[in-house]
């Protein structure tokens, strides 16, 4: 069985990397999580990112990453859920409870 | 038993968060360790200090290949190869945001 | 220890250096994500086979 795999997400630079490792992992079976902060955060307003939200196990990101990079948190990135606007701890989830790790 | 993480921070607009992400695993009972490469900080906020602090307080360290890094904010002189070192007994290294921006 | 050196851009002269010493004496593999179409099927293999990924910058 395919292990499960989170990744972190700080560059701006890589959404095609996200979409592309997160549907090979799902294609393979695994459980992916992934976890946006600081500049990372603008890739919530990719068009790609509302399927990223359906296709992943898990999506969340860091609240205070998005107010500081300008946007309004009330302003929830389309496809995400609101309770997954969240703090570091997730970063902390995905090395504790997911068997493989990437950053991009 | 904890996980022992490094963040590696190249890029000074990324250096600050980068840093805050270090505390944030350090909070969630890892080591947690920042290396500040090649780019010098300027003045810190009480904020930023706390935030230095704090990873120390928590078994973590905040190391710097800059001289004035260690001289204004008191980071840990450390170079290249040692930061290489250090590396080999880390579960979770962290190559933080992107190398390089048009701006720094 | 199987170690994975994944590659989001061409690497700097100290990122060559970093991989030099963490990967000495260890089972090394790389992929390079800084090309046009990467085989994201191939990088998950090698990424659920081996102890540690490092995806550098």
């Amino acid at each position: 069985m395919a292990k499960s795999l989170g990744i972190f997400v700080t560059s701006p630079q890589h959404m095609r990397h996200v979409m592309g490792i997160t549907k090979a992992a799902k294609a393979k079976g695994s459980k992916v999580k992934v976890f946006f902060s600081w500049f990372g955060v603008h890739l919530t307003k990719c068009k790609e990112f509302p399927e990223l939200c359906e296709l992943a196990d898990d999506v969340s990101i860091c609240v205070d990453s998005y107010k500081n990079a300008g946007y309004d948190p009330a302003d929830i990135p389309k496809g995400l859920e609101a309770k997954k606007m969240a703090t570091q701890s997730q970063h902390g989830e995905i090395i504790e409870d997911y068997e493989c790790y990437l950053t991009l | 038993m904890s996980k022992k993480v490094g963040f590696l921070l190249v890029n000074k607009e990324y250096t600050l968060d980068g840093i805050r992400s270090t505390l944030g695993l350090a909070v969630e009972n890892m080591y947690s360790y920042a290396y500040v490469m090649n780019n010098e900080l300027a003045d810190l906020s009480d904020y930023h200090k706390e935030n230095i602090e704090w990873v120390r307080d928590m078994e973590g360290e905040v190391y710097s290949t800059v001289d004035a890094n260690v001289e204004n904010h008191g980071m840990v002189k450390i170079t290249l190869e040692e930061i290489g070192k250090q590396l080999r007994d880390l579960e979770i290294i962290i190559p933080y945001g992107i190398l390089r921006s048009d701006k720094s | 220890m199987k170690l994975l050196n994944v590659y989001r851009s061409a690497p700097s002269d100290d990122t060559k250096k970093l991989v030099e010493i963490v990967s000495e004496g260890r089972e090394v593999e790389s992929f390079d994500l800084n090309v046009e179409n990467p085989d994201y099927s191939a990088l998950l293999d090698k990424v659920f086979a081996v102890d540690q990924t490092i995806c550098w910058w």
